[in-house]
């Protein structure tokens, strides 16, 4: 309580500290990252070890401040009408790219666009796995898809709700594979993944971490992967890809800051975060999570995002809005 | 059995080393803090104290953030009882007997109350916890979307005997709670409802901001308008212990409320919160005086407040004996034990085992902690109400801001809360009751969300509640008590005349005390 008081008392008096000088050395106070989603989640758990290697290059405090909302828009939005100044970025997750178009889908004002955030670097990307419960009969992507096309939307699968990452994930593979499920949404990865462990629904795309225990309780059945390469923990796992369906999902984190931010100090940041995913105390807080560290730099980063971000478009567009299509 | 004693002697030398009792004390003390503060539950407590905790071991975490959890349960009575303002959502139900308790110079009696019987409910529930975990987990996770629906219609129908006033306007204002909840996401489709702009509103109406307008600001405004200030309370020693009497009322209450917190507490989602309502619905069906409800009725305050202990208790089983998240707090807490490298699952108790017998061990010390920090501290905070008012109402008003603006750090919830506020004050200056209000905004975006998940699974066929053994006994269940509930309607039809003679002539007194 007094620490969150505390946190924010400091953030709003660094926000409303006058601009420093533009002969001021990057950076000169502390830093905040903003993580748009709350405490626990995956956003936290990156951002808090990225700050804290982050902190011991730029020898000044970056402070992580959780602004939930709306499935991560208050946060988003926030960092993107933020003073480009560097002093406050945003830990932003594969859903950065979701919102604007699922605002545009239903006609609202995007809370957000995309061109409003500049990448500053790529942290972690884990490729979604895909899981069916162990009592269900599918022993391949081959017999889930031939059984999915004879009884179209018949099997179900969760997901942490419309629109959601684990619902595109999905719908890439529908789209793909030329079949219809069932979707049944839930409010977040958590109660999702309780689904699937209580028989309610057949499949779930998930990170492999969450589902690794079950996956060895053998209470899940991994069936494929959706990352380029296979899952270092699940070697037996193929990847999609070599199934022979061109599709590729990540849940990925980046480092992003106000587009307009001055390039010295873009700079000043994208080696603050290079040298921070070299920093052992990072390497053994990333691996705890299993979160694979996938560090690109900002061009690259943003290569990847324009990719990641038009394949996300395209499948949301497909899935429409969802009233028309009964 | 003797495995068992040998593992909780293992637990109980990891609990009370040094180093794990400080952390369960602070836990503790933190969460009775938190339960203390309006707005500021559970839930945003452990959130706001996981990034604390990355520096400790993993024991020391869980420890502290379990103390946390099941410390604001206690705490969580203490304003709704001193001030009708619910320090958290689970004790929404505790304001209404126990701040009548309190107009009525027995708030002694209603704080010791509640932490006996929070006390109670906690160490009995974590026997249940310790003996019943593998077992009953795998049956909670057999509560799918239908289930989850049936409960909560049964919650619903709680509805009908929350109200001491006229059952019309009881329902009146369940409507508008549930209309209230319709507010936000559709989580099917992914349309924003009634949100006018606010991103904020994306998320829907927090239950807390809207508890603590309706009931606690209400009461500040309802009191400043009085034409003299209520008398300040001077409470002697011994008015701050329960009378032989009360304790007898308490004692089912409290058992009750164990049995049915712990219960409803191992199904995932939030369905703790629910617990404390249906305790108090069970209780006042119960009394052979129901009409004592909402006039200072000890059942009131002894069931829900035992019910919601327990359920915390409850909702650690899945967690611990499958890894499961089963609800938001087991979820942040499963986080911090993947930040420390333990990566949950079915094989925690075995993998682990100093972990959870650890954890079994400092949650009986932590109950002990409780009570003793709990008991004298009701003679400091009954010491509170001779504040002047003047100096008292304005103090509140502020850690009601700040609780409420903590939380998700937005201004929106503030507004909300003092729109609410204002709301409630017209309400209650109509004879309206708003605890209605608070239940219909908790159940409907739960309900909604039940019930749509149910019908996608089944692709639209209303049969799902039926097939499945769960959801049907609990729909039979409640469709029994709507017929017991009917039974006096209509054994009074055959002499109607008779019966509105009697509604106008209890209204008429009501109104006249």
């Amino acid at each position: 309580m007094t620490l969150r008081l505390f946190t924010l008392f400091l953030a709003l008096l660094f926000l409303t500290a006058p601009a420093a000088d533009a002969q001021e050395p990057f950076p000169a106070r502390p830093i905040t990252l903003v993580a748009p989603f709350p405490p626990g989640g995956v956003a936290d758990l990156t951002a808090r070890p990225v700050a804290a290697a982050m902190e011991k290059v730029l020898k000044n405090p970056v402070v992580v401040v959780n602004k939930t909302g709306a499935a991560g828009a208050v946060g988003m939005s926030f960092v993107a009408n933020s003073k480009p100044d560097g002093y406050t970025l945003l830990l932003a997750l594969s859903s950065i790219s979701i919102i604007p178009e699922a605002d545009k889908l239903f006609n609202r004002t995007p809370a957000y666009n995309m061109t409003q955030l500049s990448p500053i670097a790529l942290i972690s990307a884990d490729p979604t796995i895909l899981v069916v419960a162990a009592d269900r009969p599918w022993k391949s992507v081959k017999e889930f898809v031939e059984d999915a096309k004879r009884r179209p939307g018949e099997i179900s699968f969760s997901s942490s709700g419309v629109y959601g990452t684990l619902h595109m994930a999905t719908e890439m593979l529908s789209h793909a594979g030329g079949i219809k499920l069932k979707h049944v949404p839930f409010g977040g990865a958590g109660p999702a993944l309780t689904a699937i462990l209580g028989g309610h629904v057949d499949a779930l795309a998930s990170g492999p971490a969450v589902v690794l225990p079950h996956i060895k309780a053998g209470k899940l059945r991994p069936l494929a992967g959706w990352g380029a390469k296979r899952v270092a923990a699940l070697p037996d796992l193929p990847t999609f890809k070599e199934l022979g369906y061109d599709i590729e999902f990540y849940i990925w984190a980046g480092v992003f800051a106000p587009t307009g931010t001055p390039a010295p100090v873009l700079k000043a940041l994208r080696d603050a975060v290079r040298r921070a995913v070299e920093d052992p105390d990072f390497k053994g807080a990333m691996a705890k999570l299993e979160t694979p560290i996938a560090y690109m730099d900002a061009p690259e980063f943003q290569k990847f995002w324009d990719k990641d971000a038009r394949m996300l478009a395209d499948a949301i567009k497909r899935v429409g809005r969802i009233e028309e299509k009964k | 059995m003797a495995e068992t004693f040998q593992n909780l002697y293992l637990g109980f030398s990891v609990a009370l080393t040094p180093t794990v009792l400080f952390y369960a004390f602070v836990g503790c003390v933190i969460g009775t803090l938190v339960g203390v503060l309006p707005g500021v539950g559970p839930l945003a407590g452990i959130s706001l104290l996981l990034p604390a905790t990355f520096g400790l071991n993993a024991t020391n975490a869980i420890v502290l953030l379990a103390g946390i959890y099941y410390g604001a349960m206690y705490g969580g009575s203490t304003t709704s009882i001193l001030m009708r303002i619910p320090g958290e959502a689970a004790s929404v139900m505790t304001c209404i007997d126990g701040y009548e308790m309190t107009k009525k110079g027995r708030a002694g009696p209603a704080l010791a109350i509640a932490a006996v019987g929070s006390y109670i409910a906690g160490t009995l529930s974590i026997v249940g916890l310790m003996f019943l975990a593998p077992p009953l987990a795998s049956f909670a996770l057999r509560f799918g979307p239908p289930e989850y629906f049936a409960l909560l219609v049964l919650g619903l129908l709680v509805l009908a005997y929350m109200s001491s006033g006229s059952m019309p306007k009881a329902l009146a204002m369940a409507a508008l709670g549930l209309l209230l909840g319709m507010i936000g996401i559709d989580t099917m489709t992914g349309f924003f409802r009634f949100h006018y702009g606010l991103v904020e509103l994306g998320d829907g109406i927090g239950v807390v901001p809207v508890a603590v307008g309706l009931f606690g600001i209400s009461e500040i405004l309802l009191t400043a308008g009085l034409p003299t200030p209520p008398a300040v309370h001077k409470p002697k020693l011994r008015e701050l212990l329960p009378s032989r009497q009360e304790w007898r009322d308490s004692a089912a209450p409290i058992g009750r409320g164990t049995l049915l917190g712990f219960l409803i507490g191992i199904i995932p989602g939030s369905a703790h919160i629910i617990s404390s309502f249906v305790s108090y619905a069970l209780e006042r069906r119960l009394s052979k005086h129901p009409e004592r409800f909402g006039q200072g009725a000890v059942e009131g305050v002894a069931g829900p407040e035992s019910a919601n202990n327990s359920a915390t208790s409850g909702a650690f089983v899945p967690m611990l004996a499958l890894g499961v998240p089963s609800g938001p707090i087991p979820a942040v807490m499963l986080a911090a034990m993947m930040v420390h490298g333990i990566s949950p699952g079915p094989f925690l108790i075995t993998q682990q085992p100093e972990l959870f017998w650890g954890f079994i061990a400092s949650m009986y010390v932590g109950n002990v902690v409780l009570l003793i920090l709990n008991l004298p501290l009701v003679g400091l905070f009954v010491n509170l109400l001779r504040i002047p008012y003047p100096f008292l109402y304005p103090a509140i008003l502020v850690f009601c801001v700040l609780g409420v603006y903590a939380v998700n750090q937005s201004v929106v919830d503030v507004w909300i809360m003092a729109i609410m506020g204002a709301l409630g004050y017209l309400l209650r200056k109509f004879e309206f009751d708003t605890a209605p209000i608070v239940l219909g905004v908790i159940l409907a975006p739960m309900l909604e969300m039940a019930l749509r998940q149910s019908l996608a699974m089944s692709g639209g066929n209303y049969a799902i509640f039926f097939s499945r053994p769960i959801a049907a006994t609990m729909l039979l269940v409640g469709l029994a008590l709507l017929l017991l509930s009917l039974r006096p309607l209509l054994a009074r039809g055959a002499d109607w005349r008779r019966s509105v003679g009697l509604e106008a002539k209890r209204a008429l007194g009501e109104e006249n005390p």
